[in-house]
């Protein structure tokens, strides 16, 4: 757990606390350091005292060469129970008395040394000298331990910690009583900006708690809030407008839609009616008045009657287009085999039926609106056998294949082919490879193709060479 | 017995006379310990004992050690003050034979043979601010104010305070505590 | 023609259809009591015996097929259809659809409405010919009808 993740409540107390703690203990070092100096310097010097006494007495002791005196001047060094040890020298420096008496003598210096009272191995000592009215009578040798310091210390420790610890207490006290003024708003303000985000609900507001930079932060939060409304309310509104936008379009669309239905309707019977009119009359006269007509008028009579079928055919395709476009597709399972045979049989006319061989691979089921998938199939069949009309052995093939997750479906024949390079105009209305001399049509069968694929989510494409053959492709979505 | 009592003392005394001149035969070329310890005690009795103002006529006065009859130290007595000064009064010795010849002194060492001479000089100078140290034994009870003697060795002193105050001087406490204290009504 | 002797009524609004059609119906010898009206409106007055044909039209001499076709102004062929195949005295009478309408709906409801048959008719001559002489000798000579 990182310290940015630590709750700011928790932050604030334990950063409080540990800047106490630092502070305490800094200062105590600080206190300890002085102590122990100025103890050491306060013990030196009444131990520098107790000598100057202990010498200024311990004179006539010495002058006169009185043991017993010096031993009880020396003896009296018991009531400062720190003094470990003590000794007279005399002015040659040989040792005169000592202290305590039952002391082994060899645990004193030799003779009398520095004349500073120095810390070694925990002990104070050192020599003073011992002299009447400047008259060195002999050295006096102290030695004190550090108990007083140990013990000093001990007290200095306890009352220390005892501070520290009462001071502990008292900073995590107030830290606690300080967090909540400034983690509680914040607090607050996150857990408003929870809760509009849960509910969505863009007209709450923080509540300013102060003046400080929270008091800016929450204002800023409720700005940022009241233009997250605003903004709401004008996509609200932009798509309301949208919606009636696309409403109005949907019914000009529906409208217009109809319009073409009816268009189409009265196109199919308005504009067959002359046609058959016109095919009608043209045979009355040739079977009525054939007496009259001579081979050339017999011709004109038969120039006419094609052009008026092609006019019918056009019509109908055309009509066909048109509601293969505007239909909406109904989906049911089609048996694609079935439609294939069934086709087969309706499309090709009877004196070719022999003549072409057929490669029929079994087809999958698709899912579509039957009756635009038999369209499907119907043109692109029939174009098969038209265009391979003129080869000795003409040769369509039928089946499909498993690729990139689709199936693509497709019919092959041998016959004229087409040059790749107008491929793209293959599926538009109206265009055509070939003149209507060699093979007749519309030029719209193909385009009706690709309006049912497309309406189906699948797509079609061609592949052709020039008196080789072409092959049509198209894929339909899976179910 | 009076007569053997006369003998004893006779003898001690011939014993005496003879140590003093074999030690005064020997202590020519050099002084026995006893007395070296002794110069030294009194050398340093000078810086335990303040004399009144009047004892010396001005500041550079010298401050006297004077021996009164046979001088048992030799020159060791010399060679111990030699150069010192106490509270700036040049520390000299003097040697006298005979009383009369005693001059102004502030310590005086009596090293006289007979005890009851002893009293007399002491008795003389009566008054006067003189530390009058002796070794007989019975030197505090004549009158002296300081008597060295021995004790297992070594070498000790006597102080009759009472002597010293009416003389005058002031002895240092620390003085009187290395000492024994001469009390007069104990019968020895 | 006695209205009552009629086998085939003709409703046709297009002169040069019915034309056409009454010559190949006369080909085989089927058009000799044929009347043709040419709107909707007539055909009621026909069948019903009502307006033009108030007097004249005695209800139970019905004829033998009825050749329909849709589209046509004041009344169109799908009401003629409507209003014949609900009255009871006329509801036996054969109504064929002769129409150049291929939509799906419009063949659905004629159905719906009861009509017995539904042709289109092509635009190809030789087919047309060949409809209207199967539509005859079906219903004229083939179909039994109802006395």
């Amino acid at each position: 757990m990182f310290f940015k993740d630590i709750p700011i409540r928790r932050k604030l107390m334990r950063g409080i606390v540990l800047i106490c703690g630092m502070v305490l203990l800094v200062t105590c070092i600080s206190f300890f350091g002085y102590e122990l100096y100025v103890f050491r310097k306060s013990t030196k010097e009444k131990l520098s005292t107790i000598g100057k006494i202990i010498a200024a007495n311990s004179t006539a002791a010495l002058a006169f060469d009185s043991h017993e005196d010096a031993k009880e001047i020396l003896a009296a060094l018991r009531t400062e129970p720190n003094i470990v040890s003590a000794a007279l020298y005399d002015q040659n420096g040989k040792l005169f008395s000592w202290y305590p008496a039952n002391r082994d003598i060899r645990e004193f210096p030799e003779k009398p040394g520095t004349m500073q009272f120095r810390l070694s191995h925990n002990f104070l000592e050192g020599f003073q000298p011992v002299a009447q009215d400047k008259k060195q009578l002999g050295y006096l040798y102290l030695k004190s331990d550090l108990g007083g310091m140990y013990e000093r210390f001990r007290v200095f420790g306890v009352v220390a910690a005892f501070v520290i610890i009462l001071s502990f207490l008292l900073a995590w006290l107030l830290s606690k009583l300080l967090q909540k003024s400034i983690s509680n708003p914040i607090l607050a303000l996150a857990e408003t900006a929870k809760m509009i985000s849960e509910q969505q609900d863009y007209s709450v507001r923080a509540v300013k708690l102060g003046q400080d930079e929270l008091g800016s932060l929450t204002d800023a939060f409720n700005n940022m809030l009241t233009q997250i409304e605003q903004q709401n309310l004008k996509l609200h509104e932009f798509n309301q407008n949208l919606e009636m936008k696309v409403k109005e379009r949907t019914i000009q669309l529906e409208s217009v839609n109809k319009e073409l239905e009816a268009f189409s309707y009265s196109i199919s019977h308005d504009l067959r009616a002359p046609l058959r009119g016109i095919i009608g009359f043209t045979t009355i006269l040739e079977e009525d008045y054939s007496s009259k007509l001579d081979d050339e008028a017999r011709r004109i009579t038969a120039v006419i009657r094609n052009n008026t079928l092609k006019m019918g055919h056009l019509i109908d395709d055309l009509l066909t287009f048109s509601r293969m476009g505007r239909q909406d597709i109904i989906k049911t399972i089609v048996h694609t085999d079935q439609m294939i045979e069934e086709i087969i049989r309706e499309v090709v006319p009877e004196n070719r039926m022999g003549k072409i061989s057929w490669v029929l691979h079994p087809v999958p089921d698709v899912q579509g609106d039957i009756n635009a998938l038999r369209q499907v199939w119907i043109n692109l069949i029939s174009n098969a056998v038209k265009y391979s009309g003129n080869r000795e052995q003409p040769k369509i093939e039928i089946g499909s294949v498993r690729e990139r997750g689709q199936t693509v479906f497709f019919v092959k024949d041998n016959g004229v082919g087409f040059d790749e390079k107008y491929k793209d105009k293959l599926f538009r209305v109206f265009q055509r490879l070939h003149s209507a001399d060699e093979f007749e049509g519309t030029g719209v069968g193909l385009a009706i193709v690709e309006k049912i694929t497309s309406k189906h989510g699948g797509r079609v494409w061609a592949e052709g060479t020039l008196n080789k053959g072409a092959a049509f492709y198209f894929t339909l979505p899976d179910f | 017995m009076p007569v053997l009592k006369i003998i004893r003392s006779r003898l001690l005394h011939a014993v005496f006379i003879s140590a003093c001149m074999v030690l005064h035969l020997y202590a020519q070329p050099v002084v026995s310990r006893e007395y070296q310890i002794k110069a030294v005690f009194i050398f340093n009795f000078t810086q335990f004992v303040d004399w009144p103002q009047t004892a010396f006529p001005d500041a550079d006065a010298p401050l006297v050690i004077a021996v009164l009859g046979d001088n048992p130290f030799g020159s060791y007595l010399n060679e111990t003050v030699a150069g010192e000064k106490i509270n700036g009064h040049p520390v000299i010795v003097q040697y006298y034979n005979r009383t009369e010849e005693i001059q102004n002194c502030h310590i005086l060492f009596i090293a006289l043979s007979d005890p009851q001479k002893s009293e007399q000089v002491i008795s003389g100078i009566k008054g006067k601010s003189i530390l009058t140290i002796g070794d007989s034994p019975d030197f505090l009870k004549r009158g002296g104010m300081i008597k060295f003697f021995k004790r297992k060795n070594n070498i000790r002193f006597e102080i009759n305070p009472a002597a010293t105050k009416s003389a005058s001087l002031t002895l240092s406490s620390k003085l009187l505590r290395v000492a024994e204290i001469f009390d007069p009504s104990k019968k020895s | 023609m006695n209205p009552n002797s009629v086998e085939v009524l003709l409703v046709e609004d297009n002169i040069n259809d019915a034309e056409l059609t009454i010559r190949e119906l006369r080909k085989h010898h089927m058009a000799n009591n044929l009347f043709h009206v040419k709107d909707g409106e007539e055909a009621l007055d026909f069948i019903f015996g009502t307006g033009k044909f108030a007097d004249s039209r005695d209800l139970l001499c019905k004829p033998k097929v009825v050749l329909l076709d849709i589209q046509m102004p004041k009344v169109n062929g799908i009401e003629v259809l409507q209003k014949v195949k609900s009255d009871a005295r006329t509801r036996a009478t054969p109504v064929v659809i002769l129409t150049s309408s291929k939509e799906d709906p419009d063949i659905q409801k004629c159905y719906d409405l009861g009509a017995n048959s539904y042709i289109v008719k092509p635009v190809n001559f030789e087919s047309f010919a060949e409809a209207i002489k199967n539509l005859g000798f079906y219903w004229l000579l083939l179909n039994q009808q109802p006395t």
